[in-house]
């Protein structure tokens, strides 16, 4: 018999570890988690699931685009203060770093008897839990006039991407002193500030190369989120630039006209030299097709993320009811932790903890002028339910101000390296 | 002179120890998977690469640096808002722990 050295005997027991664990891998017996949209909600989980699994679960991530642009700070990007690189990220740290299974395939229906995922190509995916994290749909007929078509003439620019670029072309374009109309959207919809923060970016432009231009808000709701700090800061910064018309004020949009571009309201009809309108919003379509919706959007148990409609399907982010969090990336990443953590353990038995959420928005109203609101949320049977928060004060001192700006720089870098890297 | 080494060395492992023992009694209750599952929270904003700008590094934090920056926040003697609200929930295990995770993750 040859002599066992120690280097051989670690050489044995590495063999006869890889023999042992073979016939799992040889029969695919590996539990498989199927990743919709890669956004906040989606690149998280698929992250989280693979990163702490160790490679004891299969993670495939379908997310139609090969480089992602977030929402989040796509007004900076209109304001400015960034490039339009630096909101672009992709996909090669959750490939590379972590096993996830990358498919830049649009996933176009989901079987859920069968466990399966249906792809633009004709190909499947089977899973065995189904993570849905498509973010929103919009609905174009909402506001009368809109559609599809319209969007290149009055960028909607809610979903990141092409469509904010032609939206800060036609903010530097609009002729000097010209009006430019904005239509916020109605509740629940993707970002409750960013509407609002929006506005403030293209004052922001305005101030700089067009002075004496308006910004016209006719706005469906008669108050919006930070409302006093957003306002405060308008008067402020952009003094006699923004007109905010509140729904009870106006009356209502009856319809608008992409030719001439008017809008009809009770009070008055509008004339823009440019414009945005952001229409009412719905869970993404995937979400509809496999049946995890009720009406726009989709309920879900507050202590897991899972679907109300089936158990093994979790929706996160913009596409789920969970009041009371609002929309936003910062909560969808927050709820892909609890489902990363409730999936894991449903299928390798690791220890689930107790859910814990948490959102804090950024906003901002002009140069180093950061404005922030923020809440933390455990879960009650019925809802996710906010047990304490803040928000900026008006009036607060500039150098707080500043402060708040730098953080919210800070949060970009940090959660964008969590969903990516 | 071999007594007088072995005299020293009892004195430093005794001091070593008695500091084991402190830092075990201080993390009381630390478990490291908890910490992990919890850093979940933080790495939102605190950049897990250091990378960040406007929000301090928090990995390879000293746990007794870290144990105080958050009871500064829980008593709001430390400034911000988004920090006053995450150490608000965070009670001494879960404190402990993260103190535990993060001390050991580069």
């Amino acid at each position: 018999m040859a002599k066992i050295t120690r280097r051989t005997f670690v050489g044995v027991m590495a063999a006869s570890t890889t023999a042992l664990s073979m016939p799992s891998i040889a029969f695919g017996a590996l539990p498989r988690v199927v990743v919709i949209g890669g956004g906040a909600g989606g690149a998280t989980a698929a992250k989280y699931i693979a990163k702490d699994s160790k490679g004891a679960v299969d993670v495939t991530l379908v997310e139609a685009s090969k480089r992602y642009y977030t929402c989040f700070f796509s007004n900076l990007y209109l304001g400015d203060f960034r490039n339009y690189g630096s909101i672009g990220h992709n996909y090669y740290g959750l490939a590379v770093n972590h096993g996830v299974n990358m498919v830049h395939e649009w996933a176009s229906s989901v079987n859920s008897a069968e466990k399966k995922v249906y792809l633009g190509s004709g190909a499947t995916v089977s899973y065995d839990k189904l993570v849905i994290s498509p973010g929103i749909d919009l609905k174009f007929n909402s506001v009368n006039g809109y559609s599809p078509e319209a969007q290149s003439i009055m960028p909607h620019a809610w979903k990141s991407g092409t469509q904010v670029q032609l939206l800060k072309n036609q903010v530097k374009g609009m002729k000097k002193g010209g009006t430019f109309v904005m239509v916020p959207p109605p509740n629940p919809y993707r970002c409750p500030p960013g509407p609002y923060e929006r506005i403030s970016m293209i004052a922001h432009q305005f101030k700089k190369t067009n002075p004496t231009a308006k910004i016209v808000v006719l706005d469906p709701k008669n108050k919006f989120s930070k409302q006093g700090l957003f306002m405060e800061g308008w008067q402020k910064h952009y003094p006699g630039m923004i007109e905010w018309i509140s729904a009870d004020t106006h009356g209502g949009i009856k319809k608008i006209n992409t030719s001439t571009m008017e809008f009809e309201t009770d009070l008055d009809t509008f004339k823009a030299d440019a414009a945005s309108v952001i229409p009412a919003q719905q869970a993404g379509r995937i979400a509809m097709n496999a049946g995890v919706n009720k009406g726009d959007w989709c309920p879900i148990v507050p202590a897991s993320m899972q679907s109300q409609a089936d158990e093994n399907i979790y929706v996160l982010g913009d596409a789920s009811i969970a009041k009371s969090m609002p929309k936003s990336g910062f909560s969808a990443n927050s709820q892909a932790k609890v489902a990363a953590n409730h999936i894991r353990g449903s299928l390798t038995g690791s220890k689930v903890f107790a859910p814990r959420f948490a959102n804090t928005c950024w906003s901002l109203v002009a140069t180093n002028d950061g404005i922030k609101v923020g809440a933390n949320y455990d879960a009650k049977p019925d809802k996710i339910n906010k047990t304490s928060g803040f928000i900026s004060k008006t009036g607060e001192d500039s150098n707080l101000r500043k402060a708040t700006y730098e953080e919210s720089i800070g949060w970009y870098s940090g959660i964008t390296s969590d969903m990516f890297s | 002179m071999k007594s007088k080494f072995v005299f020293f060395s009892i004195i430093i492992l005794l001091l070593f120890s008695n500091k084991i023992l402190a830092d075990d009694k201080a993390l009381a209750g630390a478990d490291f998977e908890y910490g992990q599952h919890l850093s979940g929270e933080c790495v939102t904003c605190h950049n897990s690469t250091g990378l960040g700008q406007g929000i301090p590094k928090i990995t390879g934090m000293k746990t007794a640096v870290f144990i105080k920056k958050i009871l500064a926040y829980k008593t709001k003697e430390k400034d911000n808002a988004v920090m006053q609200m995450v150490a608000d929930r965070l009670g001494e295990v879960e404190i402990n722990s993260l103190a535990l995770y993060l001390s050991k993750t580069k």
